[in-house]
């Protein structure tokens, strides 16, 4: 009996307690909203596209926990990053990463995203996308079933309420120049502008 | 519309629907336009390159369809390996401006007339052409990522599957023996 809502319910109530002792109750319940309202930018990189329309769909409802398909990334909390990321395709996730508003988090989505998987000795595909943008959660698998997909999503939905601060855009933010100096190595001349304009006035 | 082009061209019947001539790179778009007006091979579908790099060739194959997509007709048409550019077929087939432009990043090769020949799923790449095969994959690869380091507890798939079937294997053996 570890499925269904009544358990979830239950899990939930049980990380409240743990919770609790760290956060203040506004803490708690910001923390509580983020977590159950996550939008996830409606964007697909590689294969794994293909396992996102039967977990958002009614099979598997991932919407059941709150995450929900946007289409621009200034509404998005949520990138997933689904699959093989050719140094073309980094550009312009890292386009819409930087475009999305904070607090915002990565789901690397299969094993191409951890260590280039199948595609390890492609002369196009990266090999870590960690060593470009800051990710917060790996699903592994050469495509993750939905049900491992959701269950990253459960396991994010934890480090949010933890409300870390190793979460990954704070990483962005105070590790941009390691972040920056990858991506500039990677694309040489043809590099984006540079992020940390957007909070520069920001007291870190 | 097979005898059309068994009285004009050198057939070579490859399977009952594959069919190939070969032609060289002057006689190309006079023959194609010839083919299109005189038989039912009146698309292009594939436009693919063979390296044959110990002869110092590309082999340019243009595939050809018929409307019933029942039959094919492959053009092959060899050429020198190093800065030979080909006629583009961008004004006979407007699919072939994208093909051409995908040979043109992947091997090298130039096509007089394609106005696309820019970056097109390599952006700002500076090596040889990927496809040509004295490209060394491995040896890019290295010089432009990093792997990711191995588990700590990195072991030997191969010789964990042999311990464990052997582990199975006597654990099988000894109830059946006492």
């Amino acid at each position: 009996m570890d499925e269904g809502f009544i358990p979830y319910q239950q899990s939930l109530e049980d990380e409240e307690q743990s919770i609790k002792s760290t956060q203040s109750v506004i803490e708690q319940a910001i923390a509580w909203f983020r977590a159950h309202s996550m939008f996830v930018l409606a964007y697909g990189t590689g294969c794994g596209a293909i396992e996102m329309p039967p977990t958002f769909t009614s099979r598997y409802d991932i919407e059941r926990l709150g995450v929900v398909g946007v289409a621009t990334p200034r509404q998005a909390d949520i990138l997933i990053v689904s699959g093989y990321c050719s140094p073309k395709t980094l550009k312009r996730v890292i386009r819409s990463y930087e475009q999305m508003s904070e607090p915002k988090y990565i789901i690397g989505l299969g094993s191409c995203t951890i260590n280039g998987g199948m595609y390890w000795d492609s002369y196009n595909t990266i090999k870590k996308l960690d060593d470009f943008l800051p990710v917060d959660m790996y699903v592994n698998g050469c495509m993750p079933r939905p049900e491992a997909l959701i269950e990253g999503f459960v396991k994010l939905q934890e480090k949010i309420r933890a409300n870390s601060s190793e979460a990954g855009y704070i990483q962005y933010r105070t590790r941009y120049a390691h972040y920056r100096a990858n991506q500039e190595r990677l694309f040489g001349t043809q590099v984006q502008p540079r992020y940390e304009e957007n909070f520069a006035g920001m007291n870190l | 519309m097979m005898s059309y082009l068994e009285e004009h061209y050198e057939l070579i019947h490859k399977t009952p629907r594959l069919f190939a001539l070969h032609v060289t790179r002057e006689q190309l778009l006079d023959t194609l336009h010839q083919i299109t007006t005189h038989t039912s091979f009146d698309t292009l579908s594939q436009l693919t390159c063979t390296d044959w790099i110990e002869e110092e060739r590309f082999e340019l194959g243009y595939m050809l369809t018929n409307a019933l997509r029942s039959h094919n007709l492959m053009l092959k048409c060899s050429i020198a390996r190093d800065k030979v550019t080909m006629p583009s077929l961008a004004l006979l087939f407007a699919q072939a401006e994208v093909m051409e432009r995908e040979l043109h990043e992947m091997f090298g090769i130039g096509f007089e007339g394609n106005e696309t020949l820019y970056d097109f799923a390599l952006e700002g790449w500076c090596d040889i052409p990927p496809m040509r095969r004295e490209f060394d994959t491995l040896a890019y690869v290295n010089a432009h990522y990093d792997f990711r380091e191995g588990r700590e507890d990195n072991l030997d798939v191969k010789e964990e599957i042999k311990k464990r079937k052997a582990a199975a294997k006597s654990a099988k053996e000894t109830p059946s023996g006492a």
